[in-house]
């Protein structure tokens, strides 16, 4: 559900940036968004909400590309850096639960691919 | 057809931080401590904010923002006791958005007051996604819900800087661990302080409310360092 929130602030990005490119472009053909894994985006409930929220903007019929960064951490007793597997916040190493979030939490807007005049 | 790719790399929060940092900044003038309280419908977080009005009393010069869909019943609750309380409706949006939370604090008359608690609107997903400048979010979990939810809801609980574990006197009644619950945070999020409440008895309130008056001190020390 919290796709659609997440959605809403991809689209206005979009949208302005679209907006931005230099000669204007016929349209825009691709969307590139890099998540972290601690946002837990259903990748369909994501494409369904850019659906019905570029239906009657400049973006509609673009593709929504969504790429998910592993959840990575380091550990504040032994250093150990790594992958988890969420929920469990845990070291890989030493199993300590102190350990600090390094990758996960991005929600980046990376590029438009458009079609050019 | 040719086709071109043009590199953005931009943080999609961004619009929602820009506002997100002017709060931070008059927040960080003013001395104030801000807290967000999140959790599902019905957790018990007007109940609670109720119950710490009589304990914050000659403690934390306070004032709410009560986050809503479209009500203002929360907000009523809160103004019968005299609490400064602002009504934030989301229209619709199952968050607080940072601007929203901005044009209301500016509102009120911040030099007489220590603590800002915000009431987010009832979920447990989409509220631990957008900052509003707070010092803290605070997830609020009542007994009825299950000891599972930490591991359910891993952002909310990772981002949170405290837990209130709400409807303590509910326990006899339910099947609800409170030890896995507890072991469960830990999972999530070691080392940040549990709360275990029962608002309508007025048990463990206290506890709570002192944290809120080391975390308001705290702030205001290190505001005269700088
Ligand atoms: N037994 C018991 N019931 C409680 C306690 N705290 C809250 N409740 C009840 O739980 C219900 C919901 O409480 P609220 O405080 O309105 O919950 P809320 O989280 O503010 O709800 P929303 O703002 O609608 O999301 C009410 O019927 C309260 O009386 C408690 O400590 N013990
Ligand atoms: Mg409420
Ligand atoms: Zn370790």
């Amino acid at each position: 559900m919290h796709e659609f929130a997440i959605c809403q602030n991809i689209v206005a990005a979009a949208e302005v940036e679209y907006a931005r490119v230099s000669p204007p472009p016929r349209r825009l053909l691709r969307l590139r968004v890099v998540a972290g894994g601690l946002h837990q985006i259903v990748p369909e409930y994501l494409t369904q909400a850019y659906v019905v929220l570029t239906s009657d903007s400049p973006l509609a019929g673009s593709a929504l590309e969504l790429a998910i960064l592993p959840v990575k951490a380091q550990c504040r007793r032994c250093a150990w850096t790594g992958q988890i597997e969420l929920p469990i916040f845990q070291c890989g190493a030493c199993d300590s639960f102190e350990v600090d979030v390094i990758q996960g939490k991005e929600l980046r807007l990376e590029s438009l691919e458009v079609d050019t005049p | 057809m040719s086709t071109r790719e043009i590199r953005i790399y931009q943080d999609l929060m961004g619009q929602n931080e820009v506002w997100a940092r002017k709060t931070r900044d008059v927040i960080a003038q003013k001395r104030l401590f801000m807290i967000n309280l999140i959790g599902a419908p019905g957790s018990g977080k007007t109940t609670l904010v109720e119950n710490m009005v009589s304990h914050l009393a000659g403690t934390l010069r306070f004032a709410v923002l009560e986050g809503d869909v479209a009500t203002t019943r929360d907000a009523e609750r809160l103004d019968a006791l005299n609490v400064r309380v602002s009504q934030l409706l989301s229209g619709g949006a199952c968050h607080l958005e940072a601007k929203l939370v901005h044009a209301a604090l500016i509102d009120f008359a911040l030099d007489e007051l220590d603590l800002i608690i915000v009431e987010n609107v009832g979920n447990m997903v989409c509220p631990a996604e957008f900052d509003i400048g707070e010092h803290a979010k605070i997830a609020v979990l009542s007994v009825t819900e299950g000891e599972d939810k930490p591991l359910k809801y891993p952002l909310l609980f990772r981002e949170a800087k405290a837990v209130v574990i709400t409807k303590l006197d509910l326990l006899p009644h339910l099947t609800f661990d409170l030890q896995a619950c507890r072991d469960n945070i830990r999972k999530v999020n070691a080392g940040i302080p549990v709360f275990e409440v029962a608002a309508k008895r007025n048990e463990g309130i206290d506890a709570w409310i002192k944290w809120l008056a080391t975390q308001r001190r705290a702030v205001a020390e290190s505001a005269t360092v700088t």
